[in-house]
């Protein structure tokens, strides 16, 4: 049985319109259209490239440059759709579209959530290892990248950064590569540790101590976080969050861009309390292992926690100084057994370093 | 639905526009695009673009007729990937002369210089690009620009621009415009515009001034003289016949729409950005307006086939579009 229905076509050589006929059998595959002037010609369904403006059809042919059929009607629009899916003649995009809005979002939801909880559990560890496989030199060449335009902002304390040193080469700080200490002048309280094994201590924050035990316990922390490529570590999972991030993003705006962003910072914050806590562990083993007081490191979270009731100092606001770290430290300290012997060389080389 | 119109070429006529885009339409366009290429990696981007430009095209009619955009992913990843290419060569080199060659001016130079000189042949490269695959009525339009003349040109003018610190900007902008518009066809429809460089430097001039005295507030009517001024030079001529272009944007109408538009953006996270780009497209067609005595029925096809497009200019490293 031939079907016919009346369309417009555009010839693809001048912007007038025709009138034609357009004959086709059930199975569609091919349409004979038919003008006025007594001229007919063939079209395959194989050829055919179409849009569809709700049941407004726009056909054109890959043969006939140019060319534009146009049939207005809903029945013709239905059965050609289900005739060229099956001649795999649509895309994924239009098949996908052709589902309807609440399918597309469910769609979208759930591969969204997919894709955050990978973000948040997979990612993590998987970065981490990654770390692993960077090379120790690679660590060296960003911590003396850094600390080279450091320097040239910044004054050493040479006296105090002698005296340092001394202090720390007392200590068995369990470091695996070689570490080297500075004192920096400076108002900002707050120390840190860069992947090259420099440990930068600001004269701010050693005004306040009352101990070497609370030194010692700096300087274990520190060292902690180089023993265990802390910030190596941070620069996998923050650059693997940023590329998901800007992937997820690709076809979003800038607005989205800019609120993803702060909250990857925040999400690199948690990732550092989570370092943060490893380091203070370790830290403490440090001082325990060489018969110093660990309530030095109790001590020294006081004396912070004090200093921030003026202003919050550096060193908590990247070192998010919270209760449950102190009360970790105190319950470490009431579970171990250790012992505490004198140290007098430590506590003259405070002084100096205190003066 | 089809309006006839009359032969008669003496009679002058005025054409409709119409944009019949819809904001959850093309939302759904987006978030399937936004799951393709999130599934390929990033990968399908191309082909997202191509499909939100031809829907943007489909939904936009003249006298009842709609347009259409035939470029697909495949040609835009391939000029993706060219272009890819050429930028890893210019760091490449950049590198070679930073870190090897220790000449960190050159270097420098350099980078700036490429960057800079690749600006003329993509404005050439995507405009080809982009009027080659566009058509009306199965007719096509088509970019017949010089591309060594213009490159020429636009040097020049960026010289001049830089030696008047600036100032020559205005007729760097307006001869661009110029140069462009009048090697545009729609078959054998001829566009030409007749922006002027101090005309457009007088225009800005004022707006900056005013927008500075009312504390922003003239920026919305700014907008409204800088669009208007596009559109008001824009003119297409057919042997003798012609056809005018005007605007009847108004700056409260431009103030509608990007405060409209930011609020969207701003209350919705960024999600109803396909809204706010439906709106400005609607904002740009309800407020362009044209009146000549060109007869629409009656234009031949004169542009090269565009699958011949992609012969030996192929070549051409920035024939795609990637804005």
């Amino acid at each position: 049985m031939t079907n016919k229905i009346e369309a417009k076509y555009f010839d693809g050589q001048s912007s007038a319109s025709q009138q034609t006929i357009v004959a086709f059998d059930e199975t569609m595959n091919e349409f004979r259209l038919h003008f006025a002037a007594g001229t007919s010609f063939v079209w395959n369904l194989n050829d055919l490239r179409f849009e569809q403006y709700g049941h407004l059809l726009e056909i054109r042919n890959k043969n006939y440059s140019g060319a534009l059929l146009k049939i207005d009607d809903k029945n013709f629009s239905q059965s050609f759709y289900v005739a060229i899916k099956e001649n795999k003649g649509v895309d994924i995009h239009t098949r996908l579209l052709k589902l309807g809005f609440s399918k597309i979002l469910a769609i979208a939801v759930c591969l969204l959530g997919l894709v955050m909880l990978a973000y948040f559990y997979v990612l993590p560890p998987v970065a981490e290892k990654s770390a692993a496989l960077l090379p120790n030199s690679f660590d060296d060449q960003i911590g003396n990248m850094f600390m080279e335009t450091f320097l040239d902002h910044n004054t050493v304390d040479s006296a105090k950064t002698k005296y340092l040193r001394q202090f720390a080469s007392e200590l068995n700080l369990k470091n695996e590569k070689p570490l080297q200490f500075f004192v920096v002048e400076s108002n900002e309280v707050n120390a840190f540790a860069l992947p090259n094994g420099q440990i930068v201590i600001f004269t701010a924050i050693l005004e306040n101590m009352q101990s070497a035990g609370e030194l010692a316990a700096l300087l274990g922390h520190e060292v902690s976080h180089i023993n265990h490529r802390h910030s190596i570590k941070m620069l996998c999972r923050s650059l693997a969050g940023y590329l998901t991030v800007s992937l997820l993003l690709s076809d979003v705006n800038g607005v989205v861009t800019v609120l993803a962003e702060n909250a990857q910072q925040l999400h690199s914050l948690s990732y550092s309390r989570q370092f943060e806590q490893e380091a203070d562990e370790q830290g403490l083993k440090i001082l325990m292992d060489n018969n110093i007081d660990p309530n030095g490191m109790v001590q020294l979270f006081d004396q912070l926690e004090e200093e921030s009731e003026y202003a919050v100092p550096k060193i908590i606001s990247s070192h998010p100084l919270t209760k449950d770290r102190k009360e970790n430290m105190r319950r470490i300290i009431y579970e171990t057994v250790y012992e505490v012997k004198p140290h007098n060389k430590l506590n003259s080389l405070f002084e100096k370093i205190k003066r | 639905m089809e309006t006839l119109i009359t032969s008669d070429s003496d009679q002058t006529q005025n054409y409709r526009f119409d944009f019949f885009g819809k904001g959850s339409d093309y939302f759904a366009i987006m978030i399937v695009n936004w799951l393709l290429t999130v599934v390929t990696l990033g990968l399908y981007y191309p082909w997202a673009k191509a499909k939100s430009l031809r829907y943007i095209y489909g939904q936009t009619a003249l006298n009842d007729e709609r347009f259409h955009f035939a470029g697909t992913g495949a040609e835009m990843f391939r000029g993706f990937i060219k272009v890819v290419l050429f930028y890893i060569a210019i760091i490449a080199t950049y590198v070679l002369l930073l870190q090897v060659a220790k000449l960190p001016v050159l270097a420098i130079l350099f980078l700036y210089l490429s960057l800079f000189a690749i600006v003329p042949f993509a404005i050439h490269g995507s405009l080809r690009y982009r009027m080659s695959r566009t058509s009306y009525r199965g007719v096509r339009f088509g970019y017949r620009g010089n591309r060594d003349e213009f490159v020429k040109s636009f040097y020049k003018w960026a010289l001049l621009t830089l030696v008047t610190f600036g100032i020559y900007g205005s007729w760097l902008l307006m001869n661009i415009r110029r140069y462009t518009h009048q090697n545009i066809r729609y078959g054998d429809v001829e566009f030409s515009n007749n922006a002027d460089g101090g005309d457009y430097f007088i225009l800005n001039l004022k707006g900056y001034f005013l927008t500075a005295i009312t504390l922003g507030i003239y920026s919305f009517w700014w907008q409204k003289d800088i669009f208007n001024y596009y559109i008001d030079n824009m003119r297409m001529t057919k042997g003798e016949q012609e056809v005018r272009c005007y605007s009847t944007a108004t700056g409260g109408g431009f103030f509608e729409l990007l405060v409209v538009n930011l609020l969207i953006i701003v209350f919705t996270l960024g999600f109803g950005k396909a809204w706010a780009d439906i709106r400005t497209q609607k904002f740009i067609f309800d407020n362009v307006k044209m009146e000549g005595n060109i007869n629409i029925e009656e234009i031949n096809q004169t542009e090269e086939e565009y699958t011949n497009a992609m012969g030996e200019d192929a070549v051409d490293f920035f024939e795609i579009d990637l804005t």
